[in-house]
C-alpha cells in the first residue's frame, strides 16, 4: 500500500510566518509522490494546532506525518502523542526543525525558504522508510543488593528498606558498620562515631526485610536492571549464628595469637575473634588461616569452651543465590600503604602511625583503651602530623586528610595537654561551612602549621624521631616523639574484583567510574548499577550518606513492585542472518548490552541496557545491527532529500 | 569547556586536512554551497539550536540531519552525501569526554580519520568534510563552524563529484 503523508508546515506566528515562505513550500510539495496533503497552520503545538493534527489524521487517513515546526526538542513528545491519540504509531512522525535551525538563522528570506524546503524534502523522503516501534516494558524485580556495609550502604539499605524493599546486604569484614565503627570521634561534630552509628546498625541487623550476609562476598551477577540474577558466597564462619550469643568464652582458652588488622596491627586476636568490642553482628569468627584446627592439629579449645554448642568446624562456604532489580555499590576506601614511600620511615621506624592506627589508639574499643602511648608505653610529648602522603604520587587531593588531621590534632590537644603538635601540610584543604572553623580552632589551640610541601623526611634520631621539611641542604629538623601520617585515600582492595564482575568501569584511580561527575555522581554506566560512598572516590561520613541517598531515591523511583520498567524505544537490533559473531560491537558498546549468544554465536542486544546512541550500528563490518527510528537507509534517504 | 581550546586545536591540526588539494575556486560569488550535517543530539543539535534561540546569523548552507550520536555516523553516510551531490559534509558532537553515550565520540573521532583517508583515495578534495565539537552551550561555536567551513567549500568551489561519475 502506498504511503499517504500529512504535510504540516507550523508558522509558529510570525516566528517562522515572517521568515520563510510557508505557503510556498506548501505549495510545492504538494505533487510530490505519497504526499496526500500539505497545509500550513499558524501554531501547531497550541491547542487548537494539536486538534487539527489529530482531526487530519484521522480524515486524511494518514500514515505518516511529517512535521515542519521548531526544535524537536521542544514538542516532539507532545506531537507524538497526539498522533498516537490518533491511532497513528508516534514513531511514524517526522519533524523537521525551520525555526531555530532555519528561520532565525537566515535573514534572507528566499534563502530562508530554500533551505526550509531542503529540511522539508529530507523529512518527505524519510518518512515513508519510517517504521512503527512498540513501546516495551518489562517485568522487574524490587528487591536491591547492598555490597558493602559502612555508612553509605547502610544509608542505603534503610532508606530502601523504609518503602518496603527487600534488600540484601552483603558485606566482606564479620561484621557492619565499615571505617566509621571504629573512630573513636567525628567531624565536624565530634560526636561518638560507635554511639552516632549504632541505632542504624541495630536497625539493620533487625529490620525484618533486610537481610545481611557478613564475612561474605558477591560471587557472580547476571541479567541486567530489572532483572539480575546474584550469587553471594556467604563463607563459612563456623559459629553458628543462630547459637552464639556473644559471650566470648571462646576467646581465652585459644592458643593462637596473631596480629589484629582491625586494631591495623597495633594488637593481638585469637584465630577466633570479633574485630573489635562492640562489633556488630556479635558472633565470632574463626580465622582458618590461623587456627590450630584447620592446619591439622587435634585442638578444640573453643569448642569445648562454649557453652551453647556454638562451634562447628564442619561449617562450609555457602553459595545464595537471589534476585534483585538494582545493585549499589557501597564498597568504600582504604588508606594507602605507606610503606611505598620510604622517606616516611612508616614500617621501619618505631612510633611512625599512620592516622587510622592513632584512631585505633584514641579509640576506647581500641588496643590500649583509648590512651595515646609510643611503643615504650609512654605518652608522647610531642606529634608531627603530616598531610598530604602519596598525594603527589596518586596524583589527586582525597579532600578529607587535612580536616580529619585536623581532628586528631585537636584530640590529642585535648588528650596531651602539654605536648607540642605540629601539622606539616602542602595545602589546607578545608572547603565545607564548618571545616574553617576547626583549623583556626587548632591553630588557636597552639598547634603549629608548618608548610612542608610534600618535602618532609623521617629519620630516627637518638629515641626520637627527626622530621626534616624544606628542600635545601639548610633544610630545618623538628624532633618529635611520634609521626601520624595522612596517607591518600584509595579503593578497598577489592574493588578490582568486583568491578571485573559487574563489568563497570573504573576511573584512572580505580575507583568505580560515576556516569556523569555532576549529573549522576551516583550511578555507573551500567543502568541499575550504582556507586555510592568512597568507592566512587574520596569523600567524608556525610557526603557518604548523601550519595547512598541519591541512589536509593533513583532506586525507589524507578523500580516500583508491581509496575513495569518502560524500556527506550529507540534500540539496537542485531539480524541475527547477518552478523557473523565478529564481536566487534560488544568491544564498543559503553553499557555493555550487547552479549553474545554462544549456541547460535551472534551477538545480542539487551533491550534494558542499550540506550541507542547507534556506535554499535556504524561500527557493524556486515552491516547487521539497526538502529531503530535511525536506519541506515532512513539516514540516506534524509541525505537525498537534502540534495533534492 | 575545559578542553575546549584543546579540541579546536585538534580540529585545527589533525582533523582538518592538510593544504594543497585545494581545487581552484569556481562558480563565482552566486555559488551556494551545500553542506549536510551530521549533529550529535544532545550537544551540536543543541547548539545548533542555541544559536537560533540567540538569533545568530549564519549562512544558509547547512542542513542539519540528527542522530542521537556522533558515533552513529558511518563513513557511507559521509560518501553517500558527497554522492548526493553535498558539496561539504559536517560531522559534529560532544567535546571529548563529554559524549552523552560515554566514549562514543571517540569512535568518531577514529572513523572520521579513517574517512579522510578514503576520500583522499577517492580523490575528492579532503577540505570538504570537517570534523567539530559544539557543545550544548556552544551557539556561537557553531555559528562560526558553519560560517568557517562554509567559506572553504566556496573556495573550493562545486563539489566535482555532482557531475563525475568517481566510483
Ligand atoms: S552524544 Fe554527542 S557525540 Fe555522542
Amino acid at each position: 500500500m502506498a504511503e499517504r503523508i500529512g504535510v504540516y508546515v507550523c508558522k509558529c506566528g510570525p516566528n517562522i510566518g515572517d521568515k520563510v515562505d510557508v505557503d510556498a513550500i506548501v505549495d510545492d510539495v504538494k505533487g510530490i509522490e505519497g504526499v496526500a496533503t500539505a497545509k500550513s497552520h499558524n501554531l501547531l503545538c497550541s491547542a487548537d494546532g494539536l486538534e487539527f493534527l489529530k482531526s487530519e489524521i484521522e480524515g486524511e487517513k494518514l500514515t505518516r506525518v511529517v512535521v515542519a515546526a521548531c526544535t524537536p526538542k521542544m514538542y516532539e513528545q507532545k506531537l507524538m502523542r497526539a498522533c498516537e491519540e490518533a491511532g497513528l504509531n508516534p514513531f511514524l512522525m517526522q519533524m523537521t526543525n525551520i525555526r531555530e535551525q532555519c528561520a532565525w538563522v537566515t535573514p534572507d528570506k528566499a534563502l530562508a525558504t530554500r533551505k526550509a524546503r531542503s529540511l522539508v524534502m529530507a523529512a518527505i523522503n524519510r518518512a515513508p522508510l519510517l517504521e512503527p516501534i512498540e513501546r516495551k516494558e518489562i517485568e522487574v524485580q524490587a528487591d536491591v543488593l547492598v555490597v558493602g556495609g559502612g555508612v553509605a550502604g547502610l544509608e542505603a539499605c534503610l532508606s530502601l528498606a523504609q518503602k518496603g524493599r527487600k534488600v540484601y546486604l552483603v558485606e566482606k569484614s564479620p561484621c557492619i558498620g565499615g571505617l566509621a565503627a571504629r573512630f573513636e570521634e567525628v567531624y565536624p561534630t565530634m560526636e561518638c562515631a560507635p554511639c552516632m552509628i549504632a541505632p542504624e546498625l541495630q536497625e539493620v541487623l533487625q529490620k525484618e526485610n533486610i537481610e545481611v550476609f557478613t564475612h561474605s562476598e558477591v560471587e557472580e551477577t547476571l541479567g541486567s536492571f530489572g532483572n539480575f540474577s546474584v550469587k553471594i558466597r556467604r563463607k563459612a564462619r563456623y559459629v553458628s549464628e543462630e547459637a552464639c550469643i556473644g559471650c566470648g568464652a571462646c576467646f581465652e582458652p585459644c592458643p593462637v595469637e596473631v596480629s589484629n588488622e582491625y586494631d591495623e596491627g597495633l594488637s593481638k586476636r585469637k584465630a577466633i575473634y570479633v574485630p573489635f568490642a562492640g562489633a556488630l553482628p556479635n558472633v565470632p569468627v574463626i580465622d582458618k588461616d590461623n587456627c590450630k584446627r584447620f592446619k591439622g592439629e587435634e585442638c578444640r579449645a573453643c569448642e569445648q569452651a562454649c557453652p551453647f554448642g556454638a562451634i562447628s568446624f564442619d561449617d562450609k562456604d555457602e553459595v545464595i543465590e537471589r534476585k534483585v532489580g538494582a545493585i549499589i555499590l557501597a564498597t568504600g576506601a582504604t588508606l594507602l600503604d605507606p610503606k611505598a614511600l620510604p622517606q616516611y620511615g612508616y614500617g621501619k621506624l618505631d612510633n611512625v602511625v599512620t592516622a587510622l592506627q592513632l584512631e585505633r589508639l584514641n579509640a576506647s574499643n581500641g588496643p590500649t583503651g583509648g590512651k595515646v602511648l609510643l611503643k615504650n608505653g609512654k605518652e608522647p610529648k610531642s606529634i608531627a602530623f603530616v598531610f598530604c602522603v602519596g598525594r603527589k604520587e596518586k596524583e589527586y587531593c582525597s579532600g578529607i586528610c587535612c580536616m580529619y588531621s585536623i581532628k586528631l590534632a585537636h584530640i590529642m590537644r585535648e588528650k596531651l595537654p602539654d605536648a607540642k603538635l605540629y601539622c606539616f601540610y602542602s595545602d589546607i584543604c578545608v572547603p565545607k561551612k564548618e571545616h574553617q572553623q576547626w583549623y583556626d580552632r587548632v591553630v588557636d589551640q597552639g598547634v603549629e602549621f608548618i608548610r612542608s610541601n610534600g618535602t618532609v623526611a623521617v629519620t630516627a634520631d637518638k629515641g626520637k624521631l627527626a622530621v626534616k621539611h624544606g628542600t635545601d641542604s639548610s633544610g630545618k629538623t623538628v624532633s618529635v616523639d611520634m609521626v601520624v601520617l595522612a596517607p591518600a585515600v584509595e579503593p578497598s582492595s577489592d574493588i578490582e574484583k568486583l568491578a571485573g564482575i559487574l563489568d563497570t568501569s573504573r576511573d584512572d584511580h580505580g575507583f568505580f567510574c560515576e556516569e556523569h561527575a555532576l549529573m549522576k555522581p551516583f550511578a555507573t554506566a551500567l543502568e541499575g548499577v550504582f556507586a555510592v560512598g568512597s568507592c566512587q572516590g574520596p569523600k567524608d561520613i556525610g557526603d557518604a550518606v548523601a550519595q547512598a541517598g541519591a541512589a536509593a531515591g533513583r532506586v525507589l523511583s524507578r523500580l516500583v513492585p508491581g509496575e513495569k520498567l518502560a524500556l527506550e524505544p529507540m534500540v539496537a537490533v542485531v539480524d541475527e542472518d547477518l552478523c557473523s559473531g565478529c564481536k566487534t560491537c560488544i568491544l564498543l558498546c559503553p553499557y555493555s548490552a550487547i552479549t553474545r549468544d554462544k549456541e547460535k554465536g551472534t551477538s545480542v542486544v539487551d533491550e534494558a541496557l542499550c540506550r541507542g546512541c547507534g556506535t554499535c550500528v556504524a561500527a557493524c563490518p556486515s552491516g547487521a545491527i539497526t538502529a531503530k527510528q535511525f536506519t541506515r537507509e532512513q539516514i540516506l534517504a534524509e541525505i537525498k532529500g537534502v540534495a533534492k | 569547556m575545559a578542553d575546549d581550546g584543546a579540541a579546536r586545536q585538534l580540529d585545527k591540526e589533525i582533523l582538518s586536512p592538510k593544504p594543497g588539494i585545494q581545487s581552484p575556486a569556481e562558480g563565482g560569488g552566486d555559488f551556494q554551497p551545500r553542506i549536510v550535517g551530521f549533529l550529535c543530539n544532545w550537544c551540536s543539535y543543541a547548539g545548533a539550536d542555541l544559536a537560533g534561540v540567540t538569533r545568530l546569523k549564519m549562512p544558509p548552507s547547512m542542513v542539519a540531519i540528527r542522530v542521537m550520536c556522533s558515533s552513529r555516523v558511518d563513513p557511507l553516510f559521509v560518501l553517500k552525501a558527497f554522492l548526493a551531490g553535498a558539496d561539504g559534509v559536517l560531522v559534529a558532537g560532544c567535546h571529548p569526554g563529554d559524549c552523552h553515550y560515554q566514549t562514543g565520540n571517540y569512535y568518531t573521532r577514529r572513523r572520521f580519520a579513517l574517512t579522510l583517508k578514503v576520500l583522499e583515495e577517492l580523490g575528492l578534495e579532503a577540505n570538504r568534510v570537517r570534523l567539530s565539537w559544539v557543545s550544548a552551550s556552544e551557539g556561537g561555536r557553531f555559528a562560526e563552524v558553519v560560517t568557517e567551513f562554509t567559506e572553504t567549500i566556496r573556495k573550493a568551489g562545486p563539489n566535482p563529484a555532482k557531475t563525475e561519475v568517481f566510483l
